[in-house]
């Protein structure tokens, strides 16, 4: 690319840097993404700072910010006297599940949606959009008559199969846009060149997809991440049980442990963010580069 | 059709793997969908023309129509339907402009982007029930920062219980669900941002537009599909979700906070009339309904379908 | 990544986790031998309490023929669990229970009448006399419920603060309000009476009424909650916050943290609450906790309302014998004493245990034994888990923020209490 400058992203490949002609352009982008962090987070900081905060702090008039004295008491017992780290292994197996069956299947039904002249096409459409008409409170029962007849209570693959179908339809949907943008010149010309069906797949469409992927994985992850009506309902004992459940588990009837919640709360988000800050390095632009006129 | 050279299947004869091969490829797929959650949808729409009782099932007759003469006549069916239009226009538009806003602030170089980019997904990423209990806590009337904050700013003299008040408790939740659903409008379109081919950028550059006119008539019109899927989605979800009504408010003060999925949920689980509350359910489900049959003609109309 | 090696991973994470979940449920199947299984559910206040998980483990080998599992689920979603068991024909065969949905589940046939077996039950001589009550749906009808834990309502009072403004705990209504007006003083964040509009508030409220002279149901059973005492009464309530000014400004939102809160903190001096949280407070209030009854109107007529939390034989169940003596075993003396001295332990159903020293010199478990006498607990009645779980507190916000009159909410409760 002439005139632009190269820079190395680290995946080995480069592509130039997009430049600003906005006057403030530097000065402004900094504010709006740090006002954006401090919206977006000020919620967590203080919710970990209550965390640390003794029950005697909590309730101070003025309100108090920092802690005068911090304990760390709330972590120590959610990880000696709660099954905790049950939930979060639970949680973290059922979304890793969600997360390769949905992207599997979805990836599929996007190819076959996107690529080939299928009769009955907008039914399809207009099907994966009605499953998600219901409200999951009113679906409950019949899907745990379901489950039981089947036996799958109380098992991750339960819950898999249960978040796989309804994290399906959105993600079939983002991917068969996403394949739809790429032009079907490009498996032609692959093909042209010797690859059939799947090997143009391979080397051609799926590289271009990976922003399509590294997005709809994200999204299916959340979902499976904070599912709670099914978790609850599917799951009995802490062999299964998700982390939003042993979270729910923390309010009793006339007790509240806010210091398990919040230190339960703060662990709990850790991972989506490592998941997201790995799959994000995909969402680079000028993967298509040169694509369209090679 | 894909394939213009010669066929290069050695085995099927090439008309039926026509036919076959995107059979297979959604199978699994449709095979999830129909098993998992065809019977449940069915189940729940037959529901609402039956007096469903959830504690004697053997006991069950069919009542035609008159699950939804009940639920028009009661006034809190209309109560829910007009908070959840509220609840859904504004909450879905401003997770739409702020998220595409956000897409765009992250599609920049900046350093630390990596880490800023996981970071600001956190408000999606938590339970709602944290979510829930982290806002009440903030929002307290009595021990909660935001209130503290205000005051020390001057915006407020005293503190204000916003979750007590029928006129902010609504907004309250909105601001809330708008804080959570920023991240995934910004994860999407920033996908569909990235997947956006540099040359068209650069071509529009070279023919003298400025960035403002290259987001609009070159990206924008790419991003439209995502767009489109993206709200449409988003407006179907954000109208079934109830946790925060939930955990925050259970529906009040009042009924200021009853949305449908929630007065759905207390007519079958509280009332125990599941007739009811499923009726009231499939009643918002056409609605939306018809949602997604004006998002089918627009895909109609740009010839995708 | 290659798009290749990239699918080969997902192929192995999904063959990972495949083998992992079909292997799991399998080891389990294998654990179980020849003894009778009894499924038992229960909610916990504080899931980290090991009591109940102990006592479980302790009958299973006292018991060695029975094989008691149990499952806890967070209260906010019990009652919502068991319908779903139930809708779907897998109910346990035991579970604590709420006398709120006695109605309920009684009027669709779903409950084990328990008298025959408690006939054969040595241990039931022990268990007080008026609270069998609790567990029936009429006088004449057979025992439904097997009464375990129960709490009445009192009122708690910051007793420095009273002694700072020279006053004695209040012994009518009247001069409750006064005191607590007294006692008010917006500019320093101080209320009188914490008053709970949000969920849960129902009991306390009930509390009130039944002190101010209303009866949501009349001798004979008939539902009177439309009296002109009960819109009277709940007229003294709603103006608690509306007129009298001496709750704070959440009032209406405000659940059990925040009434609990707030009154450890100093924000309100005077809440009503019951023995399961006296505990906690008198860790941090010590000296300055005082308990009191709830006021009533005639000094001459003290009135509260009591919860019995109980447990249940499924109808459905297969195991009712083996059901029984597990709970029954749980109503038995070791057990009794062991859940009621538990973080969150309330009153105990025993007659044997409750005179134990223990609970004789704990002021708050002594004043709510003596209050045992004469509370009145949520009448049996099908409407009552509807108006508990919901409608009370949407009427009850309403009326405390004006848009509709006291004579109305008590219309609506009487009529979802007439619902059949």
């Amino acid at each position: 690319m002439t005139g632009a400058s190269q820079r190395s992203t680290g995946l080995g490949r480069t592509r130039p840097r997009p430049r600003f002609r906005w006057r403030w352009g530097r000065a402004g982008l900094a504010v709006a993404i740090l006002g954006w962090l401090t919206f977006a987070l000020g919620p967590y900081v203080w919710m970990f700072l209550t965390s640390l905060k003794p029950k005697s702090e909590l309730y101070t008039s003025p309100v108090q910010v920092l802690p005068h004295s911090v304990t760390f008491l709330g972590y120590k017992l959610l990880f000696t006297t709660t099954p905790f780290l049950r939930y979060f292994l639970n949680s973290a197996i059922v979304s890793a599940g969600t997360v390769a069956l949905a992207t599997v299947a979805a990836v599929l039904a996007a190819y076959a949606l996107s690529r080939f002249r299928i009769p009955g096409k907008t039914y399809i459409l207009i099907g994966l959009l009605v499953t998600q008409l219901i409200p999951s409170v009113l679906m409950v029962m019949p899907l745990f008559l379901t489950l039981r007849t089947i036996g799958l209570l109380n098992t991750w693959w339960g819950l898999i199969l249960v978040d796989t179908a309804f994290a399906l339809p959105f993600t079939t949907y983002l991917l068969t846009g996403f394949m739809d943008a790429v032009p079907k010149q490009l498996d032609e010309a692959a093909m042209i060149d010797g690859c059939n069906e799947i090997t143009a797949f391979r080397w051609v469409l799926a590289p271009l997809l990976v922003p399509g992927i590294a997005a709809s994985s994200t999204y299916v992850f959340i979902y499976s991440w904070n599912e709670f009506v099914y978790a609850l309902t599917f799951t009995s004992t802490t062999v299964s049980r998700t982390l939003p459940v042993g979270l729910r588990t923390f309010i009793g009837e006339y007790l509240i442990r806010w210091d398990l919640l919040t230190a339960g709360g703060v662990i709990s988000v850790i991972p989506t963010i490592l998941f997201f800050m790995l799959v994000q390095r995909n969402l680079i632009a000028g993967l298509t580069a040169g694509a369209v006129k090679g | 059709m894909v394939r213009t050279s010669a066929p290069r299947s050695r085995s099927l004869n090439p008309r039926l793997r026509r036919r076959l091969v995107p059979a297979l490829l959604l199978a699994p797929a449709a095979l999830l969908l129909v098993l998992v959650i065809g019977y449940p949808l069915v189940r729940a729409i037959l529901l609402t023309f039956q007096n469903f009782n959830m504690l004697q099932p053997s006991r069950t007759t069919w009542v035609g129509l008159q699950n939804f003469v009940q639920v028009f006549h009661n006034p809190v069916f209309w109560i829910a339907m007009r908070n959840t239009l509220v609840w859904v226009a504004s909450a879905v538009s401003l997770q739409l402009v702020f998220g595409f806003i956000g897409a765009l602030l992250l599609n920049q170089t900046f350093f630390g982007r990596d880490v800023v980019r996981g970071v600001l997904l956190i408000p999606w990423a938590t339970p709602s029930v944290l979510v829930a209990l982290m806002w009440m806590w903030m929002l307290d009337g009595n021990y909660g920062i935001v209130n503290e904050l205000l005051v020390r700013v001057g915006i407020l003299k005293t503190f204000f219980p916003f979750l007590s008040s029928p006129h902010t408790a609504l907004p309250t939740l909105i601001m809330i669900d708008v804080w959570q659903g920023i991240p995934f409008f910004a994860v999407m379109l920033l996908a569909a941002l990235q997947a956006i081919p540099l040359e068209l950028e650069q071509a529009a550059r070279v023919d003298g537009a400025n960035p403002a006119q290259v987001l609009w008539h070159v990206k924008v019109p790419l991003l439209l599909p995502t767009i489109l899927i993206t709200t449409i989605l988003r407006l179907i979800w954000t109208a079934n979700y109830m946790d925060l009504m939930f955990v925050m408010t259970n529906g009040g003060p009042g009924y200021a906070t009853t949305t449908m999925p929630f007065f759905a949920y207390t007519e079958a689980y509280r009332r125990i009339h599941f007739s009811t509350g499923a009726t009231a359910a499939f009643v918002q489900a056409l609605l939306l309904g018809l949602v997604i049959i004006v998002y089918i003609r627009i895909l109609r109309r740009q010839q995708v379908v | 990544m290659t798009p290749a090696s990239r699918f080969k991973r997902v192929v192995l994470m999904t063959l990972g986790a495949l083998l992992l979940g079909t292997v799991l449920p399998l080891s389990q199947a294998f654990a179980q031998g020849n003894k009778t299984v009894v499924n038992y559910w229960l909610w916990l206040d504080d899931s980290t309490d090991p009591v109940w998980p102990d006592l479980v483990k302790e009958f299973n080998q006292t018991h060695p023929n029975i094989e008691v599992k149990y499952q806890t689920i967070p209260l906010s979603q019990y009652h919502d669990r068991l319908l779903t068991a139930i809708g779907s024909g897998s109910a346990p065969d035991a579970a604590r229970f709420k006398d709120w949905w006695l109605g309920e589940f009684v009027s669709n046939d779903l409950l084990q009448p328990l008298t025959s077996y408690i006939q054969q039950w040595p241990g039931s001589s022990d268990v007080i006399q008026n609270l069998w009550s609790t567990g029936k749906t009429s006088a004449d009808s057979p025992v439904y419920m097997l009464p375990a834990q129960y709490i009445t309502f009192y009122l708690y009072y910051r007793a420095d603060r009273l002694k700072a403004a020279g006053l004695e705990p209040p012994k009518t209504f009247a001069e409750f309000v006064q005191e607590a007006k007294t006692l008010t003083d917006p500019a320093k964040k101080q209320y009188g009476f914490a008053l709970r509009g949000g969920a849960g508030g129902q009991d306390q409220w009930y509390a009130f009424m039944l002190a101010l002279g209303c009866h949501l149901v009349d001798g004979s059973g008939a539902v009177v909650a439309d009296s002109q005492a009960c819109v009277d009464a709940n007229q003294k309530y709603i103006d608690l916050f509306r007129v009298d000014k001496v709750t704070p400004p959440t009032a209406p939102s405000d659940g059990f943290a925040q009434i609990i809160g707030g009154f450890e903190s100093g924000i309100t001096t005077f809440a009503a609450h019951h023995v399961g949280s006296s505990k906690s407070l008198t860790e941090k209030l010590g000296d300055k906790l005082g308990v009191t009854n709830v006021p009533p109107a005639d000094p001459n007529k003290p009135a509260t309302m009591m919860a019995m939390s109980g447990n249940v034989v499924f109808g459905s169940s297969k195991e009712k014998q083996a059901a029984f003596t597990f709970i029954s075993w749980l109503d038995s003396q070791g057990p009794m004493d062991k859940m009621s001295r538990s973080a969150n332990g309330q009153l105990p159903v025993l007659a044997s245990v409750a005179s134990e020293p223990y609970y004789q010199n704990n002021p708050f478990f002594k004043l709510s034994l003596e209050q045992a006498n004469y509370a009145v607990a949520w009448p049996p009645l099908p409407g009552v888990g509807y108006v508990a779980s919901q409608l009370w507190q949407a009427s009850m916000q309403q009326a405390l923020l004006g848009q509709i009159t006291s004579q109305q909410m008590m219309t609506q409760i009487a009529t979802a209490l007439k619902q059949k």
